[in-house]
């Protein structure tokens, strides 16, 4: 049969989907992926330390200032935006043991485990097995890679205890981060050296989450200079698999340090690094000329990288500051299938100003090389050129200022940057916040953004074997004529106090996104190296325009000082439809039946006699059809007992309410079932 | 430099407000509670009665374990401080300092009926405490926690303020001649 033959025409256009679906099923499942998903405020604990108060005088303690309630920070009402905060509290009481499935209770956000070493993390909308609309910050540090486009989160790993809020934003945020805060931004800030002093040591170990444990050490010198050490590892067992294959294991082994030095009032300078090194498993399928035939192979990709971030503030009289930020990063992934060594070079400074008429003037400028090197290891998977340097020139400009002297404030600015593939990109918003009384916030804003194509839109060449007689092959290929998608976002929202003990917070958006990554048109070709055989080339192209809207509800619930409840219910409708000129309506259904519509959580906080606490949350996840996920309800619990002021006891499971269940495929043919997790584990302070 | 680059790009106030660490008003009035113990004097029969420093709580629990976190392992004059929680004003005999909470307003003029004579130091942050006979009121002024007292609940009490404490408070009630420092 011969692509001149109808029949064949007939069944390959049938077929041709399920095929590039098959092949990209490949990509997903070796970590190499790309499509899609979905869909996010709130009451900022305040990490407060109370033993930090008994040492101060009477008179000292009249001029604490104190949040008027004890979860809201008064900084989320001069706030414009849909953010929410984990608190440090938050973070330990979650009994969570990676970022992902920290992220699991704020509201809008969908994070779905692949499997046990991947997680698809999606803020409003068009979730994918990369993030690829989220941008993760980890002290100011990009994870994006290029690549992928979006983030490797097994090698996103922090020391939990480190961490002093991690800060999640929905909604466009290109105006100050660029391009790839397209849906969201999630900042993880962790805490000064100063706050770690001292030693801890903690371990954990249970059925999942086989291993986990860290040390750290806290030091000072002098009244200005703090320093901490630390050094964690963990091991994690594969899911439930489709047949048992036990690939999806997961190790790492990550040391490093921070430093904070406080020469002056008016400058602070911080200092850090990070080394690790593990393995992620993950099954791939990779075409092979000799033998002929689509191979599927468990394959262990090594992981191994490093950063340096440095950071120095200076304050100026008057409540101007100047920031200077600069880092490097490193990283390495090798596998079976490819290698990619990339070394990243970031260096940004921002200048803010009090001005008169209460003006809050931000500007700022940065730029960013990425080198990165292809190592390839299968004549069918590749990058082309195999080197090739991303980069990013920026500045951006935003201004904060009253219209009404108390009550109503306008903040506008834009970003203007220059990348290697598609030029100058401008990220502009306008944001209006109005407090109508104290403890009530009405805000509004527009906001244009973009998702810059990376490496794969424009450089993947992916050859898989359709049939082996007669030979067809399928090729996936990166585009050069790949553009921006784009992304024009309406929101909304109100947050209020409502008595001293329930605090609502609602938001509402409705994003217009244009020139969405499809496939474009296809073509037939003979190949006669290095067999002879037809092949049907199926480029990327910006083929789909897409809608959403949706509200995200946040109620917050302290009916007594012992007991706190929280919820969140998001609602997401996302429609997708080929351009003028394209087809690809099943790219467009996967855009559609990936992401949840609906999404709720219920969290409960008990404080109990003795130092105990008991946690739980509930929640739930509509089905994803073009995941192959059905809607699941699952919960998790935390007991914790602290015995005296340096031993802690913990046991924690997770996905309570089954053996276990699918979260997501990835475009792979079947979704791995996330297991059930116990864990039992102990903390010690000193 | 506690802020977060991100939240400071996009709202710098946010961040002014994250820079200090934050505190809720339970979290100082609490460290208030622990403080003021140091600058009471008891009755000499109350404080040699017991091995055990008692701060004592009416109502529903406002502090939660901050409280306890806070005197955990701490000792004043050699006696442990301890938190209770009570159910009842009767059951306040063996407490030193007692902190009638938000939810015993109405109940406010029998609790303190029942603690009146008392060498009890009672605290609270309900309007009009002072009036109704209590002994220190916390105010709320300017996103500050600060308290009042009123002297002669405090001399039929059979306890003696420190000076400190008096100089700090926002004013004084029940003196000669209503002392008023604001």
């Amino acid at each position: 049969m011969s692509p001149a033959n109808p029949a064949f025409w007939s069944r390959s256009m049938v077929h041709e989907r399920t095929v590039a679906k098959q092949v990209l099923g490949h990509l997903v499942a070796s970590g190499l992926l790309w499509l899609v998903s979905v869909s996010a405020s709130g009451a900022a604990n305040a990490s407060s330390q109370p033993d930090q108060l008994k040492s101060l005088s009477l008179e000292e303690l009249g001029n604490v200032e104190v949040t008027t309630v004890s979860k809201v920070p008064e900084a989320v009402w001069q706030t414009p935006a849909a953010v929410y905060v984990l608190t440090r509290d938050d973070i330990r009481r979650s009994g969570a043991t990676t970022l992902p499935d920290l992220l699991r209770t704020v509201p809008g956000v969908d994070v779905a485990e692949l499997q046990g070493n991947q997680w698809a993390v999606g803020i409003r909308g068009f979730n994918s097995a990369f993030s690829k609309d989220v941008l993760l910050l980890i002290d100011g540090r990009s994870t994006y890679t290029p690549l992928f486009e979006g983030v490797y989160w097994d090698v996103q790993d922090v020391l939990l205890d480190d961490v002093e809020r991690i800060e999640i934003i929905r909604g466009p945020g290109g105006t100050i981060w660029g391009a790839n805060a397209v849906n969201g931004v999630i900042n993880i800030v962790t805490r000064n050296a100063r706050d770690t002093l001292g030693t801890l040591a903690s371990g954990s170990s249970g059925y999942v989450d086989r291993f986990n444990g860290s040390v750290r050490e806290g030091l000072r010198h002098g009244d200005h200079l703090q320093f901490r050490l630390f050094a964690k590892g963990l091991v994690r067992e594969d899911e439930q698999n489709v047949n048992n294959d036990r690939y999806d294991t997961w190790h790492l082994v990550h040391g490093g340090f921070r430093a904070d030095w406080n020469p002056s009032k008016q400058d602070s300078f911080t200092a850090q690094a990070d080394a690790y090194s593990g393995a992620s498993g993950q099954q791939i399928s990779i075409g092979s000329y000799a033998p002929l035939k689509q191979l599927v192979i468990d394959d262990t990709f090594s992981i191994s990288g490093g950063d340096i971030v440095l950071n120095w503030q200076h304050s100026y009289a008057g409540g101007s500051d100047l920031h200077i930020h600069a880092y490097f990063d490193r990283t390495n992934r090798q596998g079976t299938e490819f290698g990619e060594t990339r070394n990243t070079v970031d260096f940004d400074f921002i200048d803010h100003i009090n001005m008169f008429l209460r003006q809050n003037l931000i500007w700022g400028a940065g730029m960013r090389f990425s080198p990165s090197t292809i190592i390839q290891t299968q004549p069918t998977v590749n990058f082309a050129p195999h080197g090739k340097t991303d980069s990013i020139y920026s500045t951006f400009l935003q201004d904060s200022f009253r219209l009404l002297p108390r009550s109503l404030a306008l903040t506008v600015g834009s970003k203007f940057e220059y990348n290697n593939y598609t030029g100058i990109e401008i990220q502009p918003n306008a944001r209006l916040l109005w407090n109508p009384v104290s403890h009530a916030a009405l805000w509004a804003a527009v906001s244009r953004a973009v998702r810059t194509p990376g490496r794969l839109d424009r450089d993947l060449q992916l050859t898989d074997v359709y049939t082996i007689a007669p030979p067809i092959l399928v090729r996936i290929l990166g585009s050069p004529n790949f553009k921006s998608e784009d992304l024009l976002g309406y929101e909304a929202g109100y947050r209020q106090l409502l008595t001293n003990k329930l605090y609502a917070d609602l938001a509402a958006f409705k994003n217009h996104y244009d020139k969405l990554e499809s496939y474009g048109t296809q073509s037939f070709g003979t190949i006669t190296t290095p067999i002879e055989g037809e092949v049907l080339n199926i480029p990327f192209a910006n083929g789909i325009d897409g809608n959403t809207d949706g509200v995200e509800i946040a109620p917050d619930w302290k009916p007594t000082g012992w007991w706190e409840l929280k919820g969140n219910f998001s609602h997401l409708h996302l429609d997708a439809h080929p351009r003028p000129g394209f087809s690809d309506t099943e790219t467009a259904t996967s855009y559609e039946g990936s992401s949840p519509h609906r999404m709720a959580t219920l969290q409960s906080q008990l404080n109990l006699p003795h130092r105990a606490e008991f946690d739980f949350d509930y929640r739930f996840v509509s089905r994803l059809p073009a995941q192959m996920v059905e809607r699941f309800q699952t919960m998790d619990a935390h007991a914790s007992w602290l015995l005296d002021k340096s031993l802690r006891f913990t046991v924690s499971g997770r996905n309570m309410l089954q053996p276990h269940h699918h979260e997501f495929a990835g475009d792979n043919d079947l979704p791995v079932g996330i297991r059930r997790s116990v864990y039992g584990g102990i903390t010690w302070t000193r | 430099m506690s802020c977060g680059l991100v939240l400071l790009l996009l709202f710098p106030k946010f961040c002014n407000a994250q820079n200090s660490t934050q505190f809720t008003t339970h979290d100082v009035e609490a460290a208030y509670l622990y403080n003021f113990a140091k600058f009471v004097q008891w009755p000499d029969d109350k404080s040699t009665s017991s091995q055990q420093f008692s701060i004592c709580l009416l109502g529903d629990d406002e502090f939660g374990r901050k409280l306890d976190e806070l005197i955990a392992d701490e000792t004043l004059q050699g006696r442990k401080i301890v938190a209770r929680r009570l159910s009842s004003a009767s059951a306040a005999e063996s407490c030193q300092i007692v902190f009638i909470g938000q939810s015993e307003e109405a109940r406010l003029s029998k609790h303190l009926a029942a603690l009146t004579m008392k060498p009890v130091l009672t605290v609270s942050a309900l309007p009009q405490f002072l009036e109704h006979g209590g002994t220190i009121q916390f105010l709320f002024q300017n996103n500050r926690v600060r308290f009042a007292v009123n002297l002669a609940s405090a001399q039929q009490a059979g306890l003696t303020l420190s000076s400190e404490l008096l100089k700090v408070a926002v004013f004084v009630e029940g003196t000669a001649g209503k002392e008023s420092k604001q």
